[in-house]
């Protein structure tokens, strides 16, 4: 077992494309770490080169503090589950599982001994003597999962393991992995570009983007104080509103001009976040969906005119898209893999299946004020005070 | 008239529609061999055939010659494994994308693009007394060493086995190529992370799954060996210096066509047809003993 650090680690493939660009990351021993983003982000490339099957173009890597730069695969002694399972076609599950022991020059006893532990643990017991190919998805996952665990490596890595399954299985696969590495307690870098796998199952999660990161938090602290926009967007399903405003102090009040609607905000703001004091500065406010609740007239805070424009019925909850109704609508931000995007201001609400909702009405929506999020116009990152 | 039952429709559709490949199997295969079992009872010399019944089956096999033939084709047999192993290292070097693959890939490639009477011509060329390969000896300082491997019988077969193994060098390391380009990287990578060197790599992760590539590489170089030799021997040796290198396919040439015994060329022929069908039904029962 072992702490794994990135420092300054850089990989630029053949044609000047930078994959990764100086990235620092500490995994702690015991610690289970999700690398997060969309593809190309450069997440793959970045196990990968803990894994030992990419060069490192620049920095320093280093496992249970050896620097690792030039140690071949083999002597890392880390554990890698591969998206597409990478099983041996021509082994047994027992073989396969095995295979690492056996080049290592461990007994048959010994082999056998530790395979059927790992099988127990993984519920595989039975399938020992299969090939692969008549295996379910799921249970070739277990068995890619089981080839890692019985060696007892000083770190998993783990790339997009979930991808090839169906979504029941891979709610219950999350799950299997999360409990068994606090079972074992192993240092493990986990790649993914779900950000529901990221959030349930890391303790920290690492966001990145264009082979920069952009966040390291643990993933409840990632989704209610986001460094900056690309994180605001990327976590949480949907994802945050993220609207382009300007400033319009009035009396001494902090308020913000959403089109021709004004929205006044409360004091508080002032101390938490880095406000442009003056007025007309553009900046983009970010609200979640479920912060955003429908309320009559005379309702006090933060409140916008809408109109409905459409409506999703998720069963447990409904998905309600609106449109801010007066003219001159700012425009939102999206995000599409790591573009951005602007688009005709759209707000999605989440709200209670009850809630008697339909398209084309005109409603008035409150802003919960105290989870408003604030980004730089330009650079995007967070106002919010003491976030990096 | 009772209705057919579905099943019994489609089988009777399925007879129908497989009748013309039947008839066509029959006719060019099993006619063949049936006008051969007969011509082997018969005296005779392409035109009129009298039947004698089995004194040429008992005649050939007294003569001395069936049975140098049927030995050199056994000693020939050890040309498949180089024929296999060094193809299989060409393309275990190519497939790690050396400088100059794509070069060196069309160069092993080449031979199969040629006839194999120019390559006989070419294989003939250099083992000659006065050929290339002498003088390459010559040049690195061994002319003492002077060969000449096709005018004697004790090396004649081996310079035809290097011929042979050199004609089947680019075809097999084509098939190898797609093995290896068929085999999944991650599970090397795999393997890597899982402690495997090169060599283990080899063993236990490409060796496995070339096997399918290697059987059928060791089925079409051994069908080759028996069925194809012709024109080489043909060009280099003749079949000789006396009967060394005498194949069982070039004594039914010899024996039909140059003695005019079509008769006895037919048992030949049918003997080769036997052996061959050994080794692929052997094959076939390796191969399916792996589903």
């Amino acid at each position: 077992m072992a702490e794994i650090t990135f420092e300054g680690v850089t990989k630029v493939f053949a044609g000047n494309v930078t994959a990764v660009d100086h990235l620092d990351l500490h995994v702690a021993d015991g610690e289970f770490m999700v690398l997060v983003g969309p593809s190309g982000c450069g997440k793959t490339t970045a196990l990968r080169m803990l894994a030992g099957l990419e060069e490192i173009s620049s920095g320093t890597l280093s496992i249970g503090g050896r620097v690792v730069n030039h140690v071949l695969p083999k002597d890392r002694d880390v554990a890698m589950v591969f998206q597409n399972y990478a099983l041996y076609p021509h082994m047994s599950v027992a073989q396969n599982m095995g295979f690492a022991l056996k080049i290592r020059g461990e007994s048959k006893d010994e082999i056998t001994r530790k395979v059927a532990e790992a099988a127990s643990i993984l519920r595989l017991s039975e399938y020992l003597d299969r090939r692969p190919k008549a295996l379910s998805g799921g249970q070739r996952q277990r068995v890619a999962m089981g080839r890692a665990i019985v060696r007892s490596p000083r770190a998993f890595l783990m790339d997009e393991p979930l991808s090839n399954l169906d979504a029941q299985l891979r709610v219950e696969m999350r799950v299997e992995i999360a409990r068994i590495q606090r079972l074992l307690g192993v240092a493990t870098l986990y790649v993914t570009h779900d950000q529901i796998e990221a959030m349930t199952m890391g303790d920290r999660v690492a966001v990145m983007r264009g082979g920069k990161l952009q966040q390291v938090a643990p993933p409840q602290e990632l989704y209610d104080r986001p460094a900056n926009e690309f994180v605001a967007g990327f976590m949480g399903s949907p994802p945050m509103n993220l609207l382009r405003v300007r400033t319009a102090p009035a009396e001494g009040r902090l308020a913000l001009a959403v089109g021709a609607q004004r929205l006044e905000l409360p004091r508080a703001y002032e101390a938490s976040h880095e406000l442009p004091t003056d007025a007309d500065c553009e900046l983009v406010l970010g609200v979640r969906p479920e912060d955003i609740e429908v309320v009559d007239e005379a309702g006090s805070g933060p409140t916008l005119r809408t109109r409905v424009e459409r409506r999703e019925a998720l069963g447990a909850e409904i998905l309600v898209h609106l449109a801010l109704v007066e003219a001159g609508a700012p425009s939102s931000v999206a995000y599409d893999e790591d573009v951005a995007i602007t688009r005709p201001s759209v707000l999605v609400a989440r709200m209670a299946p009850q809630a008697r909702v339909g398209v084309g009405d005109v409603l008035n929506v409150r802003l919960n004020e105290e989870r408003l999020h604030f980004f730089d116009a330009l650079s995007g990152v967070s106002l919010a005070r003491g976030t990096a | 008239m009772p209705r057919l039952t579905l099943r019994r429709r489609r089988q009777l559709a399925g007879a129908v529609f497989a009748l013309p490949a039947l008839v066509l199997v029959l006719g060019l295969i099993g006619l063949p061999i049936g006008q051969a079992v007969y011509y082997s009872f018969t005296q005779w010399d392409g035109l009129t055939s009298t039947w004698i019944g089995p004194s040429t089956w008992t005649q050939a096999f007294h003569n001395p010659n069936l049975w140098t033939a049927l030995q050199n084709n056994a000693w020939l047999l050890l040309a498949v494994p180089f024929a296999l192993g060094f193809p299989l290292l060409i393309a275990m070097l190519l497939h790690q994308r050396v400088v100059g693959w794509k070069v060196f890939r069309s160069i092993y490639f080449l031979p199969t693009a040629i006839s194999w009477v120019v390559l006989g011509l070419v294989a003939e060329r250099f083992f000659a007394y006065q050929g290339t390969l002498n003088s390459l000896l010559h040049v690195v300082g061994l002319a003492h060493v002077n060969t000449n491997m096709l005018g004697y019988e004790s090396t004649a077969l081996s310079a035809l086995g290097i011929t042979f193994v050199f004609t089947m060098i680019g075809t097999n390391t084509m098939l190898f190529l797609t093995g290896l380009a068929t085999l999944d990287t991650s599970l090397e990578e795999a393997a890597r992370i899982d402690g495997a060197g090169r060599w283990r790599i080899f063993r236990h992760i490409t060796l496995p799954h070339l096997s399918r590539f290697i059987q059928l590489a060791f089925v079409m170089t051994v069908i080759a060996l028996f069925s194809a030799l012709f024109s080489l021997i043909f060009v280099m040796t003749g079949g000789g210096p006396g009967y060394a290198t005498t194949t069982m396919e070039f004594l039914i040439y010899q024996t039909g066509f140059a003695q005019g015994d079509f008769g006895t060329a037919a048992l030949y022929g049918l003997i080769l047809f036997v052996l061959t069908a050994i080794v692929g039904i052997i094959q076939l029962r390796l191969i399916g003993s792996d589903e």
